[in-house]
C-alpha cells in the first residue's frame, strides 16, 4: 500500500453531532489529519457494519464511527444500538486477523472540535503504529 | 423408537391436528438419511430415526407458513422453531414438534456413514430439545463433549497467521450459497449478496470479495445461529463455517449473557440495550 499519504480512514459521522463537531474543528481553525474520508449518515445507528467490511475490503485502513454521546442521540437510542452492534463486529474483524483497533467507535458532540481532531490524531498515530492492511481487495 | 414417531406421526395426521409430517427416510443408497415429507399413513411408514438424520428439518416449516406442520427435530433443530416464532415467521400453534434426544449424529456421504461425529456435535451442549410437544428418546452412548478445540487454537493465533488462514479458506469459496440456502436464519427474501445496486458483494470470485460475504453473513446470524451446523455440513469446499458463528455465539453469550433458541420469548441481542454498558469495550 502507500503509506506516502498516510493512513485511509474512513469515517461515518452522525449529521447531528459529530459531522456538527468535525464542522466545529474547521470553523475554529484546528488542525486534523486530512486522511480521514467523511461520509455523513443520519445517524451512527444506520452505519450498518457492511458498511464497514465494504470499506476495509475496498481498501481502508481503518474506520472511524462517530456519534451522539449516550443519551444525546436525535432519535434517542440509535446510538445505542450501534454501541452493541461494533462492539461484537470488533471482535469478529480480529477474529479474521483485521486488528481491532482499526475499527473505532468514538462519541463527539457537535461542540466537541476540539475532541474530533484529537480523535482522528490518534487514531492516525495508531493506524501508522499498525501498518498498512494487506488483504486489500 | 422409530415406531414412536411412526404411530405418533399416523395419528397426527388421522386426527387432522397436521396436513404434513416432515420426517426422515433412507436415501437411495440404502446408508444415509433425506427428508420425508409425509402426507399419507403409507408414507409415514418410511419413516426412520437413527444417527445418520443429519438434515436440520425446521428449517421447511419457513415453507409451510400457516400451514399444520408436524416436524422431527433433535435439540439442535429444536432451537430453530423458537427462533422463528420469536421472530415472528411461524405460528407456534401451527407446529407439533416431535423431539428426539440427541446423541450425537455422524459424518455421512453418500454410500458411506462413518462413525466420526459430526463437528458440531461434540461441541453441542443441549442433550433434549428446547423445545417438543412429543419426546422419542434416541438410543446410543452420547458423543464426547470436546469443548472448542478450533475455536480455542485459532485465539492463540497472531492476527497475521488468522488473515492467512482464514484467506486460504475464502480462496476456496465458489459463492454457491449453500450455506445461506440451508441456514433456518437466512430468510430474507432478497439477500444483500444478491442485490445489483449497491453491489455490496462484487461477481468477481476472490477472497476479498468472498470475505466480505462470509463476514456479514456470520453478523447477519450474530445472536441468532442456532448452531444446528447445517451450513459447514453442506459447504461443498469445507470452509469451517461454525467457527465464525461460534466466535460469535461465545461474545454474544459473554456480552450479553444470551444464546439463540433456548426459549420464543427474549429479545434478542441487537433488538433491545442497556444505557449503561460495554463503554470499557468501545
Amino acid at each position: 500500500m502507500d503509506m506516502n499519504g498516510g493512513p485511509k480512514i474512513v469515517g461515518f459521522l452522525c449529521n447531528w453531532c459529530s459531522y456538527a463537531g468535525a464542522d466545529m474543528a474547521g470553523t475554529s481553525r484546528m488542525s486534523y489529519p486530512a486522511n480521514i474520508r467523511i461520509i455523513r449518515v443520519p445517524c451512527s445507528g444506520r452505519v450498518d457494519p457492511l458498511l464497514v467490511v465494504k470499506s476495509f475490503q475496498q481498501g481502508a485502513d481503518g474506520v472511524l464511527v462517530a456519534g451522539c454521546h449516550p443519551g444525546d442521540c436525535h432519535y434517542s437510542e440509535g446510538n445505542y444500538y450501534a454501541r452493541r452492534r461494533f462492539g461484537l463486529l470488533r471482535p469478529l474483524l480480529d477474529f479474521v486477523g483485521v486488528e481491532q483497533e482499526r475499527l473505532r467507535l468514538e462519541w463527539v458532540s457537535s461542540t466537541e472540535g476540539k475532541k474530533f481532531s484529537q480523535v482522528v490524531s490518534s487514531f492516525q498515530e495508531e493506524l501508522e503504529r499498525l501498518g498498512p492492511r494487506e488483504n486489500r481487495g | 423408537m422409530v415406531d414412536e414417531i411412526r404411530s405418533k406421526a399416523k395419528e397426527l395426521l388421522t386426527d387432522g391436528t397436521v396436513e404434513c409430517v416432515i420426517g426422515y427416510e433412507r436415501a437411495t443408497d440404502g446408508v444415509t438419511a433425506r427428508p420425508l415429507f409425509a402426507y399419507t399413513a403409507e408414507e409415514i411408514d418410511r419413516f426412520i430415526m437413527d444417527n445418520t438424520c443429519v438434515h436440520n428439518l425446521a428449517r421447511y416449516l419457513l415453507d409451510r407458513k400457516g400451514k399444520p406442520t408436524a416436524v422431527v427435530v433433535k435439540p439442535c433443530d429444536s432451537r430453530t422453531i423458537n427462533l422463528l416464532v420469536q421472530e415472528n415467521q411461524i405460528e407456534r400453534d401451527k407446529v407439533f414438534a416431535i423431539g428426539v434426544t440427541c446423541p450425537g449424529v455422524v459424518e455421512a456421504h453418500w454410500g458411506e456413514a462413518s462413525d466420526e461425529a459430526q463437528p458440531r456435535c461434540v461441541t453441542c451442549s443441549l442433550e433434549v430439545p428446547a423445545v417438543y410437544d412429543y419426546l422419542v428418546t434416541m438410543p446410543g452412548e452420547r458423543q464426547t463433549r470436546t469443548g472448542f478445540p478450533d475455536l480455542e487454537r485459532m485465539e492463540t493465533m497472531s492476527p497475521e497467521e488468522r488473515r492467512e488462514f482464514w484467506e486460504r479458506q475464502f480462496e476456496r469459496c465458489i459463492r454457491c450459497h449453500a450455506c445461506r440456502q440451508v441456514c433456518p436464519g437466512c430468510y430474507c427474501p432478497i439477500c444483500f449478496v444478491d442485490q445489483l445496486d449497491p453491489t455490496w458483494v462484487g461477481i468477481r470470485n476472490a477472497p476479498p470479495e468472498n470475505q466480505v460475504w462470509h463476514l456479514i453473513r456470520a453478523f447477519h446470524l450474530a445472536g441468532r445461529c442456532i448452531e444446528c451446523g447445517e451450513c459447514q455440513r453442506v459447504c461443498p469446499v469445507g470452509i469451517p463455517l461454525m467457527l465464525l458463528n461460534q466466535k460469535l455465539a461465545a461474545e454474544v453469550e459473554g456480552m450479553f449473557d444470551f444464546r439463540p433458541g433456548l426459549d420464543a420469548e427474549t429479545l434478542p441481542p441487537f433488538a433491545v440495550f442497556k444505557k449503561e454498558e460495554l463503554e470499557a469495550e468501545r
